[in-house]
């Protein structure tokens, strides 16, 4: 234990950035995840077969091969666009955050688009035909009537995809982003200590997943709060 | 940057050596992991709280923390400590291929059993009562009618599961193991070509992917072939 005294900063700040990396890749997986469902909803075929190929892709690979090809394919690319400016570059890269960040959301975004597309289909079509029957144009009735239906049928797997994605966020230490992992790393450097540190890594992870678990608790009683039964 | 056939066609040979230790990962962590999460199942569903209880506690912390993590515990952390170095899994524990097959069983396990459960739950009370009814024994209910229906309902979920294993022996590469991923990650640190290895490595995976899907919808169809109506 007294290995630790010297870095809780340093997980502290760890930390902060797996929650940054949560955030940030979030809010790209419910909109990747909104995009393939529509896609896959659409009257399109085009549409519909690039978003097959979306999610056959991303679901069927694993998760650090995409991280290390997102990675290590822009670096490639960035490096040979800043040669034709300057030669003397050698290596540019994606900064780690982003390009992590675009990878976790891109490979739950693939199981999102699922989720959704089966809760949008899920909603009542009664529903949507009173809506036209009141005069909602289709913005408003997607707004107002498609997506409160829909949320609560999509909540409980949602929950489930964000759990994967926290866990999916320890991956990107490997392309070297200074989260909870990467200190790690270092602790163990210089302390010699692997297994009070990755015990550590783990419960900051186990914490966090059980926020996210009692978070989604939470939002699944509010969304469900007009169908409870009176007791 | 231009793409390189002649470096795919030179490296995939290589990356198919890695397929063996791929499949050995599955396989074995599969059916170790499979056997687990039986038992878990039953210490889960005995109604004694010192059975359920740590089973409960075990499959929170293994779903909780990243597979990542678990793996680095195992192989990176266990040689800290005496008791692991002096205990018998000690020649286990001391090759990484062990390590990787510890870990992704104990992962497996938790979340395979967490699927049984599902399965176990969803079985008709009526037909457990029919049962007892008839005189079955507890145990007798439980592999005559219990097990049957439950294995079929939760055959879908199942199979994602595997697929979710097939993914993460890919993790095994962070843990010096040569599989198609530790081979296409050490080709591309010789030739920096991530584009050309990474995704032929990529459709490789894709293809393991499609073959479990296939296989598993094999089973599913024939389990389920008493249920199906004639057309």
């Amino acid at each position: 234990m007294d290995a630790i005294t010297g870095w809780w900063d340093d997980f502290f700040w760890g930390s902060l950035v797996v929650v940054e990396l949560f955030f940030v890749a979030l809010i790209m997986t419910v909109l990747f995840g909104l995009i393939g469902a529509g896609a896959k909803l659409s009257n399109s075929r085009i549409a519909q077969n690039i978003a097959a190929g979306y999610t056959i892709v991303f679901r069927g690979t694993p998760e650090i091969l995409v991280l290390l090809l997102f990675y290590f394919g822009s670096a490639i690319a960035l490096t040979s666009i800043a040669q034709i400016f300057d030669p003397e570059v050698k290596f540019v890269d994606f900064p780690p955050f982003w390009a992590g960040s675009f990878a976790i959301a891109l490979i739950i975004g693939s199981y999102a688009t699922e989720t959704f597309r089966g809760a949008f289909l899920g909603v009542d079509p009664g529903q949507i035909e009173a809506a036209r029957a009141l005069g909602l144009s289709n913005l408003q009735t997607f707004i107002y009537v498609r997506i409160p239906a829909m949320w609560r049928l999509a909540l409980p797997p949602f929950g489930n995809h964000m759990l994967s994605l926290i866990k999916d966020t320890a991956l990107v230490a490997i392309i070297g982003l200074e989260e909870t992992l990467f200190v790690a790393e270092q602790a163990i450097a210089t302390t010699a200590k692997p297994f009070t540190m990755y015990i550590l890594v783990g419960l900051i992870y186990l914490g966090f997943s059980t926020v996210i678990t009692l978070t989604v608790m939470v939002l699944e009683k509010y969304a469900n709060r007009h169908l409870e039964v009176a007791r | 940057m231009s793409f390189d056939i002649d470096l795919i066609i030179d490296s995939i040979p290589k990356m198919l050596m890695g397929i063996g230790l791929t499949f050995q990962l599955l396989f074995l962590s599969l059916l170790l992991g499979t056997a687990l999460a039986i038992i878990l199942l039953i210490m889960r569903i005995s109604g004694r709280w010192y059975l359920s209880w740590p089973t409960m506690a075990f499959i929170y912390i293994f779903r909780g923390t990243p597979i990542l993590v678990q793996i680095f515990i195992i192989y990176y952390g266990f040689p800290q400590l005496e008791i692991i170095r002096e205990s018998i899994f000690w020649p286990i524990l001391k090759e990484p291929f062990g390590c990787a097959i510890v870990a992704l069983t104990l992962n497996t396990g938790a979340y395979v059993s967490e699927i049984f459960r599902g399965g176990v739950l969803g079985v008709d009370r009526g037909l457990k009562e029919a049962g007892a009814a008839l005189g079955l024994s507890v145990t007798q209910r439980f592999i005559y009618i219990t097990s049957p229906i439950a294995l079929r309902l939760c055959l879908p979920a199942y199979s994602n599961d595997v697929i979710s294993l097939m993914k993460s022996t890919a993790l095994a590469s962070t843990i010096t193991l040569l599989d198609m991923m530790g081979i296409a990650r050490t080709i591309v640190a010789e030739t920096y070509a991530p584009y050309e290895i990474f995704t032929s490595v990529m459709v490789i995976y894709l293809i393991i992917t499609w073959i479990i899907q296939r296989t598993f919808g094999w089973i599913e169809k024939r389990m389920s072939r008493h249920i199906r109506k004639e057309a």
